[in-house]
């Protein structure tokens, strides 16, 4: 439709498919056929997928211990923010009647704690976590310096509000030592954050690195001494803290805290037994009525317990197939009355339909003897 | 300036009015005109209008200002801005600021660069239209003058050919008596010329010095639209001269045979009848535009709900919850209670939920305003030159571009070009390709249900062909096969050769070669047949070189009819007042004209009496059968009742029948009917009566000749395209300004009427109670009729909720309204409006004629505003502008002479025939199209928002959003934009040949089935139950989840992601099932589109953009993290199972159980049983018939007296002397006299005798 096809000898469009809207298509029909296998086979899709998962399921073992109640004295302690400076231990015993098998990973699991708040997840800074401008704390509202103006790091209220209880597993090999089972801190992250997401300043030394700002209002130590055990674990590259910074996406979560060192007693995992919980309660939960427990849990190929999704694939499956069968059923009824397929279909739609069309249709009769 | 009060209220309401640049008078309404001739300054302190027309609206300083500020006042880009000022408050802030201002700046931009062009356009066409020149009489000489430069009071001169620039009043011409013909056809349609004369004083004024001088004053009514009335009295030399519509020549006319003309501009520019007749533009909307203004405003209120709900849960929380929380997250500083932060929370909400406002829907209605391209104004004062065969014009209409920023435009953008690009409505005879002039109605062609149609040009080609006859009982004409029987159609012989004749015309065609035979044979019925064709009509001819002659038909009947004669040896040739010339089989013959016998309309009869060289004097006639048989000799009964068998079928076949008769008679009878006739016409009182009966007396015991039949050739296809619109349940309407049996005649050849219909209704009452009674009488009648109840072919159902009492609604539809223009004019007044039209729809054919072409437009008008009815009118001509732009869809037939209707239509094509296909092809699709678009675009905005509604649930109601910030920028965008743009564009459910093989498909259209609440809120429900199962089972299965290396799965961005992913993927299968078509494009954007989904997510979560923009993109390595785990595919899997299997087992089980027709089409097509069209069966069939066509002459009266007189012959002022002196001028002078009484001035000054 250029002009220049004006003056050409010419108007008539071109005969291309696309002009003409004769492209090659596929029509696509809801064929009997095609609709009832769909769903048979989904069905069985379902169905196979959702008695897996449901098998696998059940081959977890998990154990939740809530120990907020239970360490009730130093729930209050730390209701008075004053005492921070007050350690609280709780220990929690506990029996484990079957042997955990293989890997085991160990979580700390809060209720009511909300990290998907929208202005909890902005503030962080993650110019800063890089390690790039410890200085940049715009983002970190309403933590991101404190009284004197000195910028925060790690700023913002994710990093203000870490989970730092300490929590210790120790197994009671006879009823009398308890021996601390052995946990690996490292491969609890994400690679990439690890790796790309947090890095330390550049520097040989942290406390020089971290030179110029201050530790969060809620901490007690600074960043660059969390873990006086491993020194490669401090500043922005400590496990727990990268943990931490991955908010959760609903108010109860839980967060991988250990996994399983499987040596000595434990290279099968964790053997049936006694055990105890040694819990430094430092976080306070109950002043927002939320509360805290501790998991040991195990793995299968799909990864922790999914007792829901194997319901829903069965559920779903068990439906598509009720459907499946009440489909079949109404095309097989009216197979009977094939006309619906075929030509006079047209003409016995009408007669049904409204005195509308019965008059249009003898004028399609008219138009016909015409 | 008055508005002119015809004018219907709503044209004046519309959108942005074109603005003249029109000067008020400054006292305010203009009671009477004056304009002094050759007197500028009198003439300017009226402060009339000038002749400059202006349609643009902006010049390069205002543009900018009045441009922002008129986008501004849409409703849209307010609520742009008032959303932008929101996200500017940090409090409220919950998306980041580009995700509005974006869009906002595109659409101002790209409507802003839209509207320069149109006017742009605009500019250029005014220019061309006020720069065209003109002879303008300026202090004593001719002077060329752009149009706009004339004033009222100049006097101009016109040339032949030249289209009148401003309505003038005719002073003086070349031709004598001051007369001048001109071509009407830019104003009414009507293509034969029409005579103007000037008033007598001043057709004298022939020389420029003498028209210098010339100072009278024009002393006349406002402007008005009336085009067949004025009123005025010219003031000259103490003297008054009643001046009428006779004297006028009005914008829009072309001068013909007339070397050139002066005239007084008493009208200019804005004033002019043409313009004053000119519905304003007023910018279209569709009904589903419409809709979605309602639904849009429904959509608001549910998200102020939405947001309500929200924010009361955000007061709660944070007076519950937040106030503990403090600890690790303080409230902001500038909230001090939970009821403020919920009422931040609100508008928080408010702008994460916009989304399912449709808002880049809604945009387009900014854009849309500038897209329709503000025609020229009709008869923007012509053409520069005639565009005839040139191949159509293009208007001012700009090429649309591709920028269009919405959805919906584009789609109906690619509509228009599969219009456009159409080879089936390409006419190869004109080489005109349809064309789709505006892009914003297409899916509106899908819903029409009154088709208003033109009848000349549209309808019918306007070409009269000689088609057969009757000569003393024998019929001639049908075309033949070698065996002599009757020939199918299609397979025709060789046409009859004329060739031994060396005048015949060329393009004349005749099949029957038997008549020829005859003639060569000397039948001497057949010569007095032919002779009398030659002889009794009022054509003139012109032989500009030897044997090369032209008629100059004032009807095309009687050139038809003359032609004939020509080309079967009888060969017209020239005339004086006294004589006629004709070729009879090579010889010239003059016979000696006595008498014109004029036609008018109630005679139906045409006579002339000739004297042959032989001295014999006899008379011939040709008139309307039911007149002419009751005039014959009764002696050969058998011929009489032949004629009649044939007249009847002739008439069966929609063919235009006319009698021939002759008597002879002796000297002296001749000479006492003379005298007799002389008195009567010399008589001062009921002169037309004594006239008449003196006619009537001569005028009997006939002696039959017998029957021509001339076709009114209609448009090809014509008859089936009717019936086949009707079968589609598409009422259609004529509107035309012929005469009422022109127009019943061409209503039965195209199958409009027909003889099985129980009554015809002619409604002709000249006063307000004749037309209440008439159409009171025939509701009484259609409601007694015996099939009264039962089938009714009525208006469909849902428009029960119409004002009207539809009691006749159900009243069977076998009947058809004709009425003409006197009457419709009472019909539509306001107290009578709704009765007329309640008697109309009952009918299944409504005729209109003799209506002005605001009557056309007020016709459309009353059906669009009481029936809620999608209506399209069709035309050709610049009579039939208004009633385009009036109706939802104006069609414009192009390739004509005029070019007014297709400037001023929506589409425009060059037949007919090939309004089927933009209805039943094209609308339906498009109308299918859109609606499954639009049900998409609901669905997909709903599924995707509604998320966040039910994550305020778990984020203690913090306006958190579920998706990245670049899912939500890019969603519409980017990822779910293509695909259902593909669908809109290209989908079709059958194949073209089916939606003309079952018109009946075409019915969901009109009864809105498609797209409407019902189905928007079914949209709405199924996107909100996608939402829930997109939000929930991730929910119920991250909640828990942990990855395969032991962490969690359930934190916030592998949640977001994992719900993007099975919502992107939810709602490209669902597009999967919702497209019908699925062309190579269709895969490439649905299979492109999830591709470009996974690539953007994987590069926005890279780390190479991490390192760069660590606060923006931070969601670094979350999707090969996340979508790593089988855990994630699993959810996803399941979620689109879960939302798409429902689907599919409605959608299956609403086809087995209850199929629409386009389903049972569809599994038709799969069966493959072919079924041939039923509209292949539609042949002409002859009927019996009772009815025989009326006198078809569409001349006007008074033409035989002009002849008679000579005064429309140039070089015949000698022979006029003869005539004068022998006739006496009391004869003259009688003519003279009826003249200016028809002319309509009692008060004529005393008529001067032409010859002392």
């Amino acid at each position: 439709m250029k002009r220049t096809s004006e003056e050409s000898q010419s108007r008539l469009p071109d005969n291309s498919a696309l002009k003409q809207q004769q492209l090659p298509a596929y029509r696509l029909q809801l064929t009997a056929t095609g609709v009832l296998s769909g769903f048979f086979a989904t069905g069985v899709f379902c169905l196979g997928v959702g008695i897996i998962l449901i098998l696998s399921a059940k081959s977890i073992k998990e154990i939740e211990i809530k120990y907020t109640k239970i360490c009730g004295n130093c729930a209050k302690l730390r209701e008075d923010a004053t005492n921070f400076d007050k350690e609280c231990t709780c220990s929690i015993p506990f029996y484990l009647s079957e042997t955990m098998q293989g890997n085991v990973y160990m979580y700390y699991k809060l209720y009511g704690f909300y990290q998907n708040l929208y202005r909890y997840i902005l503030s962080r800074s993650n110019s800063q976590l890089m390690g790039t401008d410890l200085k940049d704390v715009g983002t970190c509202a309403p933590f991101s310096k404190s009284h004197d103006g000195t910028p925060i790091a790690p700023c913002g209220a994710i990093a203000n509000s870490i989970f730092n209880d300490t929590i210790i597993l120790s197994y009671n090999l006879n009823s009398s030592i308890p021996i601390e089972v052995p946990m690996l801190r490292s491969g609890i992250t994400w690679w990439t954050d690890k790796y790309v997401k947090f890095q330390n300043p550049r520097s040989k030394n942290l406390s020089i690195a971290f030179a110029g700002t201050t530790k969060p209002p809620s901490w007690a130590k600074p960043v660059y001494e969390l873990d006086k055990e491993d020194p490669e674990n401090n500043g922005f590259l400590n496990d727990d803290f990268i943990v931490w910074m991955r908010a959760a996406a609903f108010p109860t979560f839980k967060k991988l805290y250990r996994r399983l060192n499987r040596i000595q007693y434990f290279t099968e995992g964790l053997p049936a037994g006694n055990y105890s919980f040694n819990i430094t309660y430092n976080f306070p939960v109950t002043r927002f009525r939320g509360e805290k427990s501790v998991v040991l849990s195990t793995l299968t190929w799909s990864g922790g317990s999914n007792l829901f999704l194997g319901l829903a694939y069965t559920v779903t499956g068990a439906v598509t197939w009720l459907a499946f069968f009440s489909m079949m059923a109404i095309h097989l009824m009216l197979k009977d009355r094939k006309m619906f397929f075929t030509q006079p279909a047209i003409k016995s739609s009408f007669k049904k339909k409204s005195r509308k069309q019965r008059m249009n249709s003898e004028v399609t009769n008219r138009a016909k003897d015409l | 300036m008055t508005v002119p009060k015809e004018m219907p209220e709503k044209w004046a309401r519309a959108g942005a009015p074109p603005s003249w640049s029109r000067k008020k008078p400054s006292w305010g309404t203009e009671e009477e005109r004056r304009a002094r001739a050759n007197d500028r300054e009198y003439n300017e302190k009226f402060q009339y209008a000038s002749n400059c027309i202006k349609t643009s609206k902006y010049n390069i300083l205002t543009f900018l200002p009045v441009n922002l500020f008129e986008q501004f006042q849409e409703v849209a880009n307010t609520y742009f801005l008032f959303l932008l000022i929101l996200q500017l408050i940090p409090q409220v802030s919950s998306l980041s600021w580009f995700t509005t201002i974006v869009p906002l700046v595109l659409v101002l931009a790209i409507t802003a660069v839209k509207d320069a062009t149109d006017d742009y356009f605009r500019h250029k066409s005014d220019n061309q239209v006020n720069n065209r020149q003109s002879q303008v009489l300026i202090r004593g000489s001719l002077q060329q003058e752009p149009w706009m430069n004339v004033c009222v009071g100049d006097i101009i001169k016109l040339e032949n050919n030249q289209f009148v620039a401003a309505d003038l009043l005719l002073l003086s011409s070349s031709e004598p008596h001051g007369l001048c013909y001109i071509e009407t056809a830019e104003l009414d349609g009507e293509t034969n010329m029409k005579v103007r004369q000037a008033i007598p004083v001043t057709s004298e004024l022939r020389d420029i010095s003498r028209l210098a001088k010339f100072d009278g004053e024009v002393v006349c009514e406002p402007p008005n639209n009336k085009l067949d009335r004025f009123s005025g009295t010219l003031y000259w030399k103490e003297s008054k001269f009643p001046l009428s519509n006779q004297n006028m020549l009005l914008r829009g006319c072309v001068l013909r045979n007339t070397e050139w003309c002066f005239g007084l501009v008493v009208f200019a520019g804005p004033d002019t009848k043409l313009m004053q007749n000119s519905g304003r533009t007023k910018f279209k909307r569709t009904s589903i535009d419409r809709l979605m203004n309602t639904l849009v405003l429904w959509i608001f209120g549910f998200l102020v709900c939405m947001g309500v709900i929200l924010a009361i849960g955000n007061a709660i929380w944070e007076h519950e919850v937040g106030t503990r929380f403090q600890a690790y997250l303080p409230w902001d500083e500038a909230v001090d209670s939970a009821f403020f932060s919920g009422f931040l929370s609100f508008w928080s909400y408010i702008i994460i939920l916009n989304t399912v406002v449709p808002i880049s829907l809604y945009v387009r209605f900014c854009a849309q305003v500038s897209v329709r391209p503000s025609c020229l104004p009709p008869g923007g004062g012509g053409l520069p030159r005639r565009p005839v065969r040139v191949g159509p014009v293009r208007g001012s209409l700009p090429e649309p571009d591709l920028l269009s920023p919405c959805s919906v435009e584009v789609i109906r953008l690619g509509h228009s070009y599969f219009i456009n690009w159409d080879k089936k409505m390409f006419c190869a005879k004109k080489r005109t390709p349809a064309e789709a002039r505006t892009t914003t109605l297409s899916e509106e062609l899908g819903q029409v249900e009154y088709v208003f149609s033109d009848k000349t040009g549209t309808l019918t080609q306007n070409v009269m062909a000689f088609s057969k006859c009757s000569v003393s009982g024998r019929s001639y004409g049908d075309v033949l096969d070698v065996l002599g029987h009757k020939a199918e159609l299609g397979e025709r012989p060789e046409p009859v050769d004329f060739s031994s004749n060396p005048l015949a015309d060329k393009q004349f065609v005749f099949w029957d070669s038997s008549l020829l035979q005859a003639v060569k044979t000397g039948d001497p019925h057949a010569h007095e047949f032919f002779r009398l064709l030659s002889l009794c009509h009022t054509v003139m001819s012109e032989e500009k070189t030897e044997g090369e002659l032209y008629y100059k038909a004032q009807s095309p009947d009687e050139g038809a009819l003359v032609t004939a004669a020509r080309n079967f040896g009888f060969v017209f040739r020239a005339r004086t007042p006294q004589t006629i010339t004709v070729h009879e089989m090579g010889t010239a013959v003059t016979y000696q004209l006595l008498a014109i016998l004029d036609f008018n309309n109630v005679r139906k009869r045409m006579s002339v009496i000739v004297r042959n060289p032989e001295g014999r004097i006899r008379l011939y006639c040709k008139g309307a059968d039911t007149i002419l048989l009751d005039r014959l000799h009764p002696s050969p009964q058998e011929l009489l009742s032949t004629t009649t068998d044939h007249l009847n079928e002739y008439a069966g076949e929609g063919l235009r029948t006319l009698v021939l008769a002759y008597k002879d008679l002796d000297e002296e009878y001749y000479g006492g009917w003379a005298q007799r006739r002389l008195q009567a016409s010399l008589a001062q009182d009921s002169r037309e009566d004594r006239l008449a009966s003196v006619y009537e007396e001569v005028e009997s015991d006939m002696v039959l000749l017998g029957a021509t039949a001339i076709e009114d050739k209609l448009q090809q296809g014509v008859p089936e395209t009717i019936a086949l619109l009707t079968l589609a349940n598409i009422k259609i309407w004529v509107l035309t300004g012929d005469k009422q049996e022109t127009a019943v005649n061409i209503g039965y050849s195209c199958k409009m009427l027909t003889d099985d219909m129980a009554e015809v209704f002619i409604v002709t009452g000249h006063t307000v109670l004749e037309v209440r009674e008439e159409l009171r009488k025939a509701r009484e009648k259609m409601l007694d009729s015996p099939h009264a109840v039962g089938n009714g072919f009525t208006c469909p159902e849902k428009r029960s909720s119409a004002k009207l009492p539809s009691v006749l609604e159900a009243v069977a539809g076998e009947y058809a309204l004709v009425i003409n223009g006197h009457s419709l004019a009472h019909a539509l007044e306001a107290d009578m409006e709704l009765e007329f039209l309640e008697t109309a729809c009952a009918c299944r054919a409504v005729i209109c004629c003799r209506v002005t072409p605001l009557q056309k437009a007020q016709v459309v008008e009353l059906v669009k505003k009481h029936k809620k009815a999608v209506t399209l009118a069709i035309g050709d001509g610049a009579n039939d502008v208004s009633m385009i732009k009036t109706a939802h869809i104006g069609v414009g037939i192009s390739g004509q002479e005029g070019i007014q209707a297709v400037l001023a239509s929506d589409y425009s094509f060059s037949q007919f025939k090939f309004l089927q296909r933009l209805l039943l092809v094209h609308g339906r699709w498009s109308y299918l199209r859109m609606c499954k678009f639009l049900c998409y675009f609901f669905y997909k905005n709903f599924a995707f928002t509604m998320v966040h509604f039910w994550f305020g649930f778990f984020c203690g109601f913090s306006a958190q959003t579920v998706y990245d910030q670049y899912f939500i920028t890019l969603y519409n965008i980017v990822y779910t934009s293509l695909p259902v743009l593909a669908m809109g564009v290209f989908d079709q459910d059958v194949p073209e040949q089916r939606s003309m093989e079952y018109p009946k498909l075409y019915e969901p259209g009109q009864l809105n089935l498609l797209f409407n609440k019902r189905e928007f809120f079914i949209c709405i429900a199924q996107g909100i139950y996608t939402s829930v199962l997109v939000f929930f089972i991730p929910y119920g299965v991250l909640a828990e989840a942990t990855r395969g290396d032991g962490s969690q799965l359930a934190d916030y961005q592998s949640f977001a992601v994992t719900v993007a992913t099975s919502l992107v993927i939810v709602v490209s299968v669902q597009i999967g099932l919702d497209t019908g078509y699925w062309t190579a494009i269709n895969h490439f954007f649905i299979w492109g589109s999830l591709a470009v989904y996974f690539a953007i997510l994987f590069a926005m979560h890279s780390n190479g953009l991490f390192d760069m923009f660590p606060n923006q993109f931070r969601f670094v390595g979350n999707a090969q993290n996340t979508l790593a785990q089988p855990t994630v595919w699993l959810t996803i899997t399941l979620t689109t199972a879960v939302c798409v299997m429902p689907v599919v087992a409605f959608r299956f089980l609403k086809l087995s159980l209850k199929p629409d027709l386009s389903d049972t089409v569809r599994y038709s097509q799969l069966v493959r049983k072919k079924q041939k069209a039923q509209h292949r069966c539609l042949r002409r069939v002859g009927r019996t018939s009772s009815r025989r066509s009326g006198y078809a002459f569409s001349h006007q009266e008074g033409f035989g007296e002009l002849i008679m007189s000579g005064k429309n012959m140039r070089l015949s002022s000698l022979a006029l002397a003869g005539f004068g002196a022998r006739s006496g001028s009391g004869w003259l002078e009688g003519l003279r006299r009826k003249k200016s009484d028809s002319a309509g001035s009692p008060s004529a000054g005393p008529p001067k005798p032409l010859r002392g």
